[in-house]
């Protein structure tokens, strides 16, 4: 047996998880700044942002990413010895903090992408060296205590004594719950995790400690979870998430009676019934498994494969029924299964998709990093959805986001000097807003309430008249390589912008753009994008100076075409020959010049190359000037009835910004009825 | 067979804990990667041995050590502990803690194996 398991078969889960926990820390900084700002101190963000700083040092360790465990461990060293201190580290650290985690989430950017992590910089070293210099003994704080049981209350961290105790002066109820575990309570789907989990939907969880008893038959496994809870929800509510009765619940309050925050129930919170509610609950894991969108991609093309199987099955079906055999039983059996294939695609395509708040919970660290560079000064608000939108729509919706979002602060928002002389508050306003817009659309919107966009000043740099509506104007804006702006700056670079967001929105992505913009007002951008788009491997190829795709799944071979060895066949309608034959493996193919097919003009003696696809078993050559060269593409379907041709099946982009038609050569063989033609004229 | 508890927060972590112990035959494992949840298991089910990492979101790897050594049933169970902190500071104040073993992170999948091997209460390959 073999003992040599390699860890370094753990690299995409390492990375997975460590990226997880780098954008934990992020948010947790920023939550750590934000207290600061307003004077006060979260113990708890620093207290995970250590925890997670450690947990990337001992995964890194174990994979051997040592420039990623040094980094860690320097930032760890330091926010611990503010966690032992219970103080809030000095404003200006966060910054530096901040730089390191970001220099994390670069090394591990590069392993992801099969390099390797470079050494920690020596200038955040330098200035972690300066930040430990200036780590100051400060004394601890106590606050006002709690009337906790003194065994409870001495195992609660000062700083969730002082959650306990700001929770109770802003209104919220102290309540204890025990939660005693047993096979049978297991059973009933209670365990301590799923209890937790209920419990976040109505409490917030100050902590939970274990306490060993006798076992008796309350106590069946001599043990029990004492739950200290804040909430604003009834005793019913907490008691039914804990599995308690409600009688057993005790409340408990601060010690120095404070302004009585006895609100009665009913005219309490609205309590959040559905206990569903909520599942993005802090801390808390469920049964998640992350999987390495390979995979996914992987068990995707399998499933091509027994979709491919299923139809030669129909195919062998029906030449059964067609010779005289019954085959009704069979014919259900198939039927079956093409039901269970749709149904087994949808569950894969499924697992594909993540939430739309990944990708917002990313834009406020980016607003910070704006806000320093551009001297503004800027509150985000992200108002959220349950959407969920397919991996790779949301990995090509991001640049955009980024784009739009730094165009806001960059350009609409205006300084904070400026926006007081205009009467506006001095903090710009950006917004961003996620919806379902039917089941397979997204709807974002990006607003400020900035300077607006000066149709005339734009419309002069284009060189253009002023538009008129503001599609007109939205037009004008994405027009490439315009740029409104008369300095380069740092944050947005020159123009640009624009372009990228329509290239991704409508031809990558196939979505809709919308433009609302009043000058002194603010700015509206709307984007709505399908949730999920297909992605498949496809050949570019040249025809008449015309780029095309077709999916490689449909291709049976490409050659090349020996026009001395081609047999013309006699000229049709317009003069032209359409169609020659080549041999092939024995076997006379027709060849289709596909300018002719789609009547454009091209010269005498190229089509040098053909595409075969097989039609009901036989093949047909389109004739094509250059083949291009393999890639993934987006398909967006034709939707628009005006525009849909047969052999066409969808647009996509090849990354030049035109549209690029996707040819399905198999439908246009079967419009042209061509290969039957061929072989009939041949015989 | 011989069962094992692996408390990790870290999912990677407890893959890796155990891809590293499938050398050993007769063993099953169970994940808990809180440790509440650890306790909750120990009460509630028999097991061989434990592996416990210190740092944890809820309730730490000491406090979950200090919690079994107090239990009648847990106080001779295995405990190894696996930490990044592999100072020899730490080392003491979880052997003080009650952990039967301490193992460094990283460690090698030898390392682990061996002591694995060490405190299961009898080998597992001769009862498998």
């Amino acid at each position: 047996m073999t003992t040599s398991t390699d860890l370094k078969e753990f690299l995409t889960a390492y990375l997975v998880e460590a990226e997880e926990h780098v954008a934990l820390a992020n948010q947790r900084l920023l939550a750590l700044e934000a207290a600061q700002r307003s004077g006060g101190h979260d113990a708890r963000a620093l207290r995970e942002i250590f925890r997670s700083l450690h947990t990337i040092k001992g995964l890194s360790a174990m994979v051997g990413v040592e420039p990623v465990v040094a980094i860690a461990h320097r930032l760890e060293a330091f926010v611990r010895g503010y966690d032992r201190l219970g103080t809030a580290p000095p404003l200006h650290s966060t910054d530096v903090l901040l730089k390191g985690v970001q220099a994390i989430a670069q090394r591990l950017t590069a392993l992801g992408r099969g390099e390797a992590a470079s050494p920690p910089p020596p200038e955040l070293l330098a200035e972690l060296d300066r930040l430990d210099s200036t780590q100051a003994a400060l004394v601890e704080q106590s606050g006002p205590e709690l009337d906790l049981e003194p065994e409870l209350l001495a195992k609660l961290a000062p700083f969730e004594v002082e959650q306990a105790v700001r929770g109770i002066r802003s209104g919220e109820r102290g309540v204890i719950a025990e939660f005693f575990p047993s096979p049978d309570r297991a059973a009933q789907g209670f365990s301590i995790n799923s209890v937790r989990e209920r419990l976040s939907a109505c409490a917030e969880i100050v902590r939970v400690l274990p306490r060993s008893l006798p076992v008796s038959p309350e106590s069946p496994a001599g043990l029990s979870f004492v739950l200290i809870l804040l909430t604003q929800a009834s005793d019913e509510q907490v008691a039914s998430a804990v599995g308690v009765k409600a009688a057993t619940l005790k409340p408990f309050s601060t010690l120095r009676a404070v302004a009585s925050p006895d609100v009665p129930d009913s005219i309490g919170a609205p309590a959040i019934d559905d206990e569903e509610n909520d599942p993005l609950a802090a801390g808390v894991r469920r049964g998640i498994v992350r999987v390495d969108v390979n995979r996914l991609d992987d068990a995707m093309e399998e499933l091509a494969t027994l979709i491919v199987t299923r139809y030669r099955l129909a195919r062998a079906v029906a030449a059964l029924t067609a010779r005289g055999v019954n085959t009704r039983e069979l014919s259900d059996v198939v039927a079956d299964n093409a039901r269970q294939l749709r149904s087994l695609r949808a569950a894969i395509v499924r697992v594909r998709m993540v939430s739309v708040s990944d990708l917002l919970d990313r834009v406020p660290l980016l607003v910070r990093g704006l806000q320093r560079t551009t001297n503004r000064r800027v509150r985000v608000e992200l108002e959220g959805t349950e959407a969920e939108l397919d991996k790779s729509v949301s990995e090509r919706l991001f640049p955009v986001l980024v784009h739009l979002v730094r165009n806001a602060v960059d350009h609409a928002i205006e300084t904070p000097d400026e926006r007081v002389r205009r009467k506006k508050p001095e903090e710009g306003l950006l917004r961003i807003a996620c919806r379902a817009h039917s089941n397979t659309r997204l709807e974002l919107t990006v607003s400020d309430d900035g300077r607006g966009i000066d149709r005339q000043a734009v419309a002069r740099k284009a060189g253009r008249p002023v538009p008129e509506t503001e599609a007109a104007l939205l037009e004008l804006l994405c027009m490439p390589g315009l740029s409104t702006r008369d300095v380069a700056t740092t944050t947005s670079g020159r123009g640009m912008g624009m372009e990228i967001v329509k290239r991704v929105v409508i031809d990558e992505l196939g979505g809709e753009l919308e433009l609302a913009t009043e000058l002194g007002t603010g700015t509206t951008f709307t984007l709505r994008v399908p949730l999920t788009i297909a992605i498949v491997d496809a050949f570019a190829f040249e025809c008449a100076g015309q780029r095309f795709v077709v999916p490689v799944s449909t291709v049976d071979e490409i050659v090349e075409v020996d026009r001395a060895e081609a047999v013309a066949v006699p000229a049709n309608a317009d003069g032209r020959p359409n169609l020659d034959i080549i041999l092939r493996r024995g076997h006379a193919v027709p060849v289709v010049r596909l300018a002719n097919v789609f009547r454009m003009t091209h010269e005498p003696g190229t089509g040098q190359k053909a595409i075969i696809v097989r039609r009901a078993g036989l093949p047909i050559a389109f004739a094509v000037d250059r083949m291009l060269g393999q890639q993934e593409v987006v398909i967006r379907p034709m939707n628009d009835a005006l525009v849909r041709v047969p052999g066409v099946s969808g647009a996509t982009d090849l990354g030049d910004g035109r549209p690029t038609l996707v040819l399905d050569l198999v439908a246009l063989g079967t419009s042209l009825g061509a290969g039957g033609s061929a072989r009939s004229a041949l015989t | 067979m011989s069962a094992i508890l692996v408390v990790d927060d870290s999912k990677v972590m407890r893959d890796m804990v155990v891809a590293c112990l499938r050398a050993i035959a007769g063993t099953t494992y169970t994940h808990a990667s809180t440790g509440l949840e650890a306790i909750e298991r120990l009460s509630l089910a028999h097991f061989d041995l434990m592996v416990l990492d210190l740092n944890m979101p809820d309730v730490g790897g000491i406090e979950v050590l200090e919690f079994v050594r107090r239990q009648d049933r847990l106080r001779a169970l295995p405990v190894l502990i696996v930490t990044t902190r592999g100072d020899e500071e730490s080392r003491e104040r979880v052997l003080r803690a009650g952990a039967t073993a301490f193992l460094a992170k990283p460690f090698t999948p030898e390392a682990i194996i061996a002591e694995v091997r060490r405190l299961l209460p009898e080998p597992a390959e001769t009862r498998a």
